[in-house]
């Protein structure tokens, strides 16, 4: 198995679909072999070639290089090996993972890690709306696995998340969590409005700025430091704005209680 | 060493014997509270009327107490260890001890103390305790269950890990009175208890009832060890000579073959330092022929200057 660097010609000028390219599949093919392998533009087939530029690697990493924000599924259904975009990445990064390691230096588009189940998905910029949240029509978002976001993330980030972590170090937009079924979102910046609606269970850590309270969401009297500390110690390591969380006192809050009402909100002070 | 194949160390008797273990199934617990006492309470409980599995299911013990930060979650703890003679009785044991005696315990949470083996339930099924209001929190790839009680919140991890372990290593103290064996043997014990991957599950480590295979009731599975009671010196075939009133016996359970040939090397040692001046006069171990188990810890070859 070797590894690929995949450098784009120039802006493609349709979106490009890029699903099946990934570290263990191509692993296996030759240069010419990589270079006829279809791609999809448009709503037509063209040879690999026409948009990239293809070039072996000492390593066994696949690396996109150039600004791929017309390209969309980037690590679509991707079940191991490492993959780097230099750059920008376009709608459904990561989309459907279920291992392995992809790293986005840049921003990516909308839909990024839904319905991810497994390996971790690094954001180096921000990501678009529905963030490790469904594919349209789907029941379930997010199932497994890490996003990290070290910018900022768009409106419905998490949209029914059943399982996971998403960590965002920067803003994220409205209805953050919304109808979350189960998993971890951690906010490092500024929750935009109607965070956790209709959120059934599941957990939202505020690092930085507190939420507005919600009149479907009930203040919780007990303490909670065992789980605290596990949940705390681990997001910590992500740094930045959780670095200090197991150092933090927190509040929480219980709801959604329009849904299952067994999630919570949990503020660190 | 003389005629018999004794040899004598500080004037201590030890015999040309092995003691022989058993594979047994095992896992290690971490008890933590908010306090150490309180873990201490758990830990316990947990622990009790685990002797023997011969009428309790199973063999357990207190390895040792976890400073903060060593535990999962910064706070005091102990580990546990147990022990059983299958993975199913294990597994039952520890669900019920875990739900009797450390579920019920303020303040307490309870983790997997072993990364690697087979899976058992630990909170897995104690969770259902929560009515409905029990959560379920996967961090850092390990799943915990948090079920709420009286107190805030019971926190679990979802399995322990079960692994090999052997049973049943064991040194006899033939000592001169009650003093001195109580004296050898809690000296013997506090060494083995330093030494981690171990436990000694009898009341304070010690036990007096050492017993032989079979009885004359047919009923019964093992009986007393006659041939070192001293009681019946005179009376039956004893093992025993006139100047030796009491007998002890240490039982380890270790995680590894290993573990437990080094607590009885070092609670061997223990013994040979307390001296034949002090009352102890011979030491010497049990087995069965060596048919039965498969782990046989000779104690010459755990004399200091005999290490394998």
């Amino acid at each position: 198995m070797s590894g690929w660097t995949l450098r784009l010609r120039q802006p493609p000028a349709l979106r490009l679909d890029l699903r099946g390219f990934t570290p263990v599949a191509l692993g296996a093919l030759t240069a010419a072999e990589l270079e006829r392998t279809p791609v999809g533009h448009g709503n037509r087939l063209q040879p690999l070639a026409e948009f990239f530029t293809v070039a072996a690697r000492s390593d066994d990493s696949l690396v996109f290089e150039g600004d791929l924000t017309r390209c969309d599924r980037v690590g679509w259904q991707m079940d191991g090996g490492r993959l780097v975009v230099d750059g920008a990445a376009g709608d459904y990064t990561g989309a459907c993972m279920t291992a392995g390691e992809i790293t986005v230096w840049g921003d990516a588009g909308a839909l990024a890690a839904c319905e991810m189940a497994g390996g971790a998905l690094t954001i180096e910029g921000s990501v678009g709306e529905f963030a490790a949240s469904t594919l349209p029509g789907s029941i379930d978002g997010m199932r497994g696995g890490t996003l990290v976001v070290r910018g900022h993330a768009g409106a419905r980030l998490g949209d029914r998340m059943r399982r996971g972590t998403v960590v965002v170090f920067g803003d994220v937009g409205e209805f953050a969590a919304s109808r979350l079924v189960a998993g971890t979102i951690a906010i490092g910046g500024q929750p935009g409005v109607h965070g956790g609606f209709g959120m059934r269970r599941g957990s939202v850590v505020f690092a930085g700025s507190a939420p507005e309270p919600s009149p479907t969401f009930v203040p919780a009297i007990s303490s909670v430091p065992v789980f605290w500390q596990l949940l705390s110690r681990d997001l910590a390591r992500h740094g930045g704005p959780f670095g200090s969380l197991p150092a933090r006192r927190i509040d929480r809050h219980l709801g959604d209680l329009a849904a299952d009402g067994k999630g919570e909100w949990i503020v660190a002070r | 060493m003389n005629r018999n194949g004794v040899v004598i160390r500080n004037g201590v008797a030890v015999d040309d014997t092995f003691a022989e273990a058993f594979p047994m199934k095992a896992t290690r617990l971490v008890i933590t509270a908010h306090t150490i006492e309180w873990a201490r309470h758990a830990a316990a409980a947990a622990s009790g009327f685990a002797t023997s599995v011969i009428g309790c299911g199973c063999e357990a013990g207190i390895e040792c107490e976890l400073p903060p930060e060593r535990t999962p979650d910064g706070r005091p703890g102990i580990a546990l260890l147990l022990f059983a003679m299958s993975g199913k009785e294990l597994a039952k044991q520890i669900e019920r001890r875990v739900g009797q005696c450390v579920l019920t315990c303020p303040t307490t949470a309870v983790f997997s103390g072993i990364a690697e083996g087979e899976a058992v339930a630990l909170g897995k099924n104690l969770r259902f305790f929560g009515d409905g209001w029990q959560t379920s929190k996967v961090i850092g790839g390990v799943r915990y269950w948090r079920v709420p009680v009286m107190d805030g919140e019971f926190v679990a991890e979802e399995t322990t890990a079960v692994v090999k372990g052997v049973g049943g290593g064991n040194l006899l103290l033939l000592a001169r009175d009650t003093d001195s064996a109580l004296a050898v043997a809690t000296a013997a014990v506090a060494a083995m208890k330093r030494l981690p991957n171990v436990v000694m599950p009898f009341p304070g480590g010690v036990v007096r009832s050492g017993s032989k295979v079979g009885s004359k009731y047919a009923s019964l599975g093992a009986s007393t060890n006659d041939a070192f009671c001293p009681g019946l010196y005179g009376l039956v075939d004893s093992e025993l000579t006139a100047e030796t009133r009491c007998v002890l016996e240490i039982v380890i359970d270790g995680l590894g073959e290993a573990d437990v040939s080094a607590a009885m090397r070092v609670g061997l040692q223990a013994g040979i330092d307390f001296g034949a001046a002090r009352g102890l006069l011979r030491v010497s171990a049990g087995n069965y022929g060596g048919k039965l188990g498969p782990f046989h810890f000779h104690l010459h070859k755990l004399l200091p200057g005999d290490e394998e």
